[in-house]
């Protein structure tokens, strides 16, 4: 029998028979007493209340696997405690086992209308006893699994919650800290004027723009994307940054010359473990005879928009940075104009999917800069990220995207 | 992604669907490192069902290029479709990874056949 008991404890999941706690509540002295040793001698936890009122009370505090409940009882009877048991959601693994002398089907109905999860006749034989709290003990272990398995779904639920957020934050913060390198807009050097439009991407892509003057006749500038997204990106970015500031170049490159600063850059910054590199755009703008130098690293987008109306890609195919380490970068030329603009963007400029995953490419951007010609610089910047948003469908982006005009006067 | 692998003489062929990007790296890589594990020498993805390699997936296929390079094996690409072998062409990476449009000539190696 000990054996067989301990069985049904495993099949109940709860450790051993005495972690069962069973409340009975009847006001008939002896009937209660004999109903209490019984459930005794089956190993359980036994606790008795001799009225309604108390019943209750002791359900609320202990919790029970079971309670079984006198039918006729002053004051709260045996349905009218059901329904209240059944009113709070903190009981519900509790399972109502009503007694009843008579067990007319009617009676019965009322009794599982009103909450009782099972009948026990007065009359029950000791073997109909023990069947029907077993049942009702099974039932209760099922509904704590249930609602323990509840708890730890909604605390894991939390959990990840709680880390999202904090990644989110991260990411950030370092979106701000990424925007906070980026250059002011108006005119650095006389003669030039200068404009820009960035939309962080919600992942972090690791684009970053910068415009400084390299001494009294120059201004340099770079487009940059680091491979991939996130923190490690952003961070990426910034330390190419600081390679890239005028003053470290002039300690390590010994100049500002693109092909110079590129090849160097190539050096430093090898593949790393995961394929991450990065894409740079360098150029050099001598402002008193608005002559162009510049070098790409597998950058494409550097485009020039002339005055009459035409607009060029500045592209000659050439590795990203560090994708063959003894690469040369060699530097290009080109006079520009009065009024002619030079546009640097990221790829997340162009590579902007539709709703159906079309992108919206190089050849409607080149065509948006070119309406845009008769439009003051800042005003077309803006159209041109309109008109890629329009296409997008939704105010985000997939990646960074950066747009940066300079117009010469 | 999806990626089918089949043999063919001596190589490997990965045939990919979707695009490589950030996204899919990690599949594709997977995929990639399982043949070279076992013993892949010569290795052609066939790019006709992809329609998009981003940033990440461009310095995936450069990896990969090295490590072959590295190990005396073969690495190559087969029929990119227009917009991948243009972002393909901005970074260089025909010079980097032959690539071509034929799977015989591919698997041949046939350096004067590798198209720009």
């Amino acid at each position: 029998m000990a054996t067989e008991a301990h069985e049904q404890a495993r099949s109940w999941q709860v450790a051993a028979l005495s972690e069962v706690t069973v409340v009975i509540i009847d006001d008939e002295p002896v009937s209660r007493m004999t109903m209490a040793a019984r459930l005794r001698k089956m190993g359980h936890r036994v606790l008795e209340a001799d009225n309604g009122r108390k019943g209750l009370d002791l359900i609320r505090r202990e919790r029970p696997h079971l309670a079984v409940v006198d039918w006729l009882m002053p004051e709260v009877d045996g349905p009218t405690l059901c329904q209240l048991v059944r009113q709070d959601r903190e009981l519900k693994s509790v399972q109502l086992l009503l007694m009843t002398s008579n067990d007319r089907p009617a009676q019965i109905a009322e009794g599982l209308q009103r909450g009782a999860d099972d009948f026990l006749s007065k009359a029950a034989s000791k073997e109909e006893i023990f069947a029907r709290v077993y049942a009702g003990v099974r039932a209760s272990a099922l509904v704590r699994d249930i609602e323990a398995a509840k708890d730890e779904l909604s605390r894991y639920n939390r959990l990840l919650k709680d880390k999202q957020e904090e990644l989110e934050a991260e990411l950030r913060s370092a979106a701000r800290f990424v925007e906070s390198l980026l250059p002011a807009e108006g005119s650095p050097v006389a003669g030039t004027s200068i404009a820009w439009q960035f939309v962080p991407s919600l992942a972090l892509g690791g684009d970053l723009f910068g415009i400084s003057r390299c001494g009294n006749e120059d201004l340099c500038l770079f487009m940059l994307d680091a491979s991939g997204h996130g923190v490690s990106a952003a961070l990426r970015a910034a330390s190419m940054n600081t390679f890239l500031h005028p003053d470290t170049l002039a300690q390590v490159v010994g100049s500002t010359e693109p092909g110079a600063v590129l090849t160097e850059a190539n050096r430093r910054f090898p593949l790393t473990a995961d394929g991450d590199y990065f894409t740079l755009w360098w150029g050099r703008l001598h402002v008193p005879s608005r002559r162009l130098t510049f070098a790409s690293a597998g950058h494409a987008g550097a485009m020039v928009s002339r005055s009459g109306g035409a607009s060029n890609w500045l592209n000659s195919p050439t590795f990203p940075l560090g994708f063959d380490p003894s690469a040369a970068f060699q530097s290009q030329r080109i006079e520009l104009e009065p009024r002619d603009r030079l546009l640097l963007m990221s790829d997340g400029m162009y590579e902007v999917p539709s709703p159906q995953g079309d992108l919206w490419g190089r050849t409607r951007l080149l065509d948006a800069i070119t309406s845009g010609r008769d439009l003051p610089l800042p005003a077309c910047l803006r159209v041109c990220l309109e008109a890629a948003r329009r296409w997008r469908g939704q105010p985000d982006f997939p990646d960074d995207v950066a747009l940066v005009g300079i117009e010469l006067s | 992604m999806n990626i089918r692998e089949r043999t063919a003489n001596n190589a490997t062929v990965l045939h990919v669907e979707g695009d490589i990007t950030y996204a899919t790296r990690a599949t594709f890589k997977t995929a990639i490192e399982k043949a070279r594990y076992a013993g892949c020498r010569n290795m052609i993805i066939n790019m006709e069902q992809v329609r998009f390699v981003d940033s990440s997936g461009l310095g995936l296929l450069a990896l990969v290029a090295h490590a072959f390079r590295a190990g005396q094996g073969r690495f190559s690409l087969l029929n990119p479709q227009p917009y991948v072998r243009e972002i393909m062409n901005l970074a260089n990476i025909h010079t980097l990874i032959p690539i071509y449009s034929r799977e015989e000539d591919a698997l041949a190696g046939r350096t004067e056949l590798a198209v720009t």
